[in-house]
């Protein structure tokens, strides 16, 4: 009698293998052609589980939880000590500078020093691979990001947000000068469909990361499940050669606005977590997460899936 | 396919202007101009027309004095629709009622009443229904009413509601598979779709593509007509069953095969990279046509 065989369903397409950072510590995401945790069966593989980014900023943040200022004392103080600090403590898989003082509505902070900055952080971060983002200002992000492209080059950074708006000047800022690019579409998968065709024309896909924003839980985080979802659908299911980037979530800034995070840092931590997890689950690559205690148990949470 | 040429609808500034002004030649010239490209109906949308419902009556009138063509009295407003049923001289299409209570209860009888033909779509008091199943299930409901009312099947035309590509992908694909079983479902009903507005959303020089596709789409699927834009002359062509080589490509790819759109010349490449975006296989953006 024949030996049966369970059935394996194979899909169509593949996500591309980013790296980002340089060295040692360089990391790999996406490269998968199954969806997530499913790399126990025989239909594909799941080479890379989703890598965990800790959110700094490039000034001393005001209202943030105690348990946050409190693990890196006065380190907060001084972005450059900080990124040192953090990559000590924690040794996370990326570090995600979020220059919010370059913004024309806060400190305004010019391109210039913004790039000596994330200079010098970079330098203290033991050769931790970085993501940089700006505020999101299409006239002002554009400059910052190729100053700081430029004085890192070669680095592979990941730099963000490119919109549809100044995608042009920050892909080929981050081509010219060896970075990748994080492709933002406002939860929108044909609008980031319609993005990640533009930006690929400038940059090859294995420079791209999808940013379709990531609501938290409380403020529509199954509406932004259903669109990372989708997107590796379209991607793995489909075959959709424009959607078979990694994808990044990007939420712990909604999380710690939220009520609850703000009144108990204890739910704060649980809604960040909780969050992670969900995105996780939906194919994001990339989690971003500000709290370390949160680092630390959406990195053991992680570790336990790995087979 | 049945065209009902959309043109004079409120929407359009010049349109409404006219309207507005009572200007007889400019609506006159647009009809006249529709039926030249060779449209079965004339479409007369004057909106919800609250203030001045009797503004159909003399868009009827107008319109009647030089095309002698059957027209659609196109409002959500009943005491319009009447109006411009009482001075038409051939039998008109009430455009439209739903299964919303309202509709039937004003809109229907004046189907009855007239001895008009009307559309009936699949809206219901719940909204639009989500996938062809439920379109099923709503147009049943409301054509039952109707029958009850007196207006056979062969009076009736069916609207599945045709969404933006844009907005909802997936309702595209419902609605072409709604339209392949609703004969099985309301033997003998005529069916009807506002196409243009597949493509709302959608950059402007880009629209005609997206419509002229959807129109060979539905009609394979055994649609009866469309409301489109009279003055695209590869639409009217494509209607009238002109290009039969281009309607065949579109048939393969409903039918699931693999044809690579780059090993065609240009046009046949459009329409078939078109026709794959609507059938759901290529996820839409507005650049499908780049790729």
């Amino acid at each position: 009698m024949a030996e049966w065989k369970p059935p394996v369903e194979a899909y169509k397409g593949r996500i591309v293998e980013v790296t980002i950072g340089r060295g040692p510590r360089a990391v790999k995401v996406g490269g998968e052609n199954v969806f997530a945790f499913n790399q126990g069966f025989d239909e594909g593989q799941w080479p890379n589980p989703p890598r965990v980014a800790i959110e700094l900023w490039d000034t001393e943040p005001k209202g943030w939880a105690k348990g946050i200022l409190d693990f890196y004392g006065d380190a907060v103080k001084d972005p450059i000590a900080w990124a040192k600090k953090a990559s000590e403590e924690l040794k996370p898989d990326l570090i995600f500078l979020y220059l919010i003082s370059t913004d024309p509505n806060e400190e305004d902070r010019s391109p210039e020093k913004a790039k000596d900055l994330v200079r010098a952080a970079y330098e203290a971060a033991n050769g931790v691979p970085f993501i940089v983002y700006c505020p999101g200002n299409e006239a002002k992000d554009p400059e910052v990001l190729k100053a700081v492209a430029e004085a890192l080059k070669g680095e592979n950074l990941l730099l963000g947000p490119a919109l549809k708006e100044d995608y042009e000047p920050i892909a080929q800022a981050a081509k010219e000068y060896e970075h990748c690019v994080s492709a933002q579409a406002p939860m929108d998968i044909n609008l980031q469909k319609e993005l990640d065709v533009k930006i690929s024309r400038i940059i090859p896909r294995e420079r791209i990361v999808l940013d379709p924003l990531a609501p938290c839980v409380g403020v529509g985080l199954e509406y932004g499940f259903s669109i990372f979802e989708r997107q590796k659908h379209a991607a793995i299911s489909f075959g959709d050669e424009m959607m078979q980037m990694p994808m990044i979530a990007n939420f712990s800034l909604e999380v710690w606005k939220t009520k609850e995070a703000k009144e108990n840092e204890k739910m704060g931590i649980m809604w960040e977590e909780m969050t992670a997890m969900t995105y996780a689950l939906a194919g994001a690559n990339i989690l971003v997460i500000r709290h370390p205690l949160t680092y630390r148990k959406v990195k053991e949470l992680l570790d336990k899936c790995k087979m | 396919m049945v065209i009902i040429g959309e043109n004079i609808h409120i929407l359009s500034k010049a349109v409404s202007d006219a309207i507005n002004n009572r200007d007889k030649a400019f609506i006159q010239e647009l009809a006249k101009k529709q039926a030249e490209a060779g449209v079965d109906y004339i479409d007369l949308n004057i909106g919800p027309a609250r203030k001045n419902p009797d503004v159909m009556a003399w868009l009827v009138e107008v319109v009647q004095e030089v095309v002698d063509l059957p027209l659609s009295l196109d409002s959500t407003n009943p005491k319009a629709v009447e109006e411009g049923l009482k001075v038409a001289k051939r039998r008109a299409l009430i455009n439209s009622a739903s299964g919303k209570s309202e509709s039937k209860e004003q809109m229907m009888p004046l189907a009855v009443k007239y001895d008009a033909e009307i559309i009936i779509s699949v809206l219901n008091d719940q909204g639009i229904p989500a996938d062809a199943e439920a379109r099923a299930e709503s147009i049943l409901d409301a054509v039952s009413y109707a029958n009850e009312l007196g207006i056979e099947n062969e009076r009736i035309w069916v609207d599945p509601i045709i969404m933006p590509v844009s907005v909802d992908q997936k309702a595209v694909r419902e609605a072409l598979e709604f339209m392949k079983m609703l004969q099985d479902l309301l033997p003998g009903v005529k069916s009807t779709v506002g196409l243009s507005n597949v493509s709302n959303g959608t950059p402007k020089e880009l629209r005609g593509i997206l419509n002229r596709t959807y129109m060979v789409m539905l009609e394979l699927c055994g649609c009866y007509s469309a409301i489109a834009d009279a003055f695209d002359e590869e639409l009217m062509a494509l209607a009238r069953g002109q290009m039969p080589e281009i309607k065949d490509l579109i048939r393969r790819v409903m039918e699931g095969e693999d044809i690579d759109p780059n090993g065609l010349p240009p046009k046949e490449r459009d329409y078939v990279k078109t026709a794959k975006v609507l059938w759901g296989d290529v996820l839409y953006s507005h650049t499908w046509l780049e790729l």
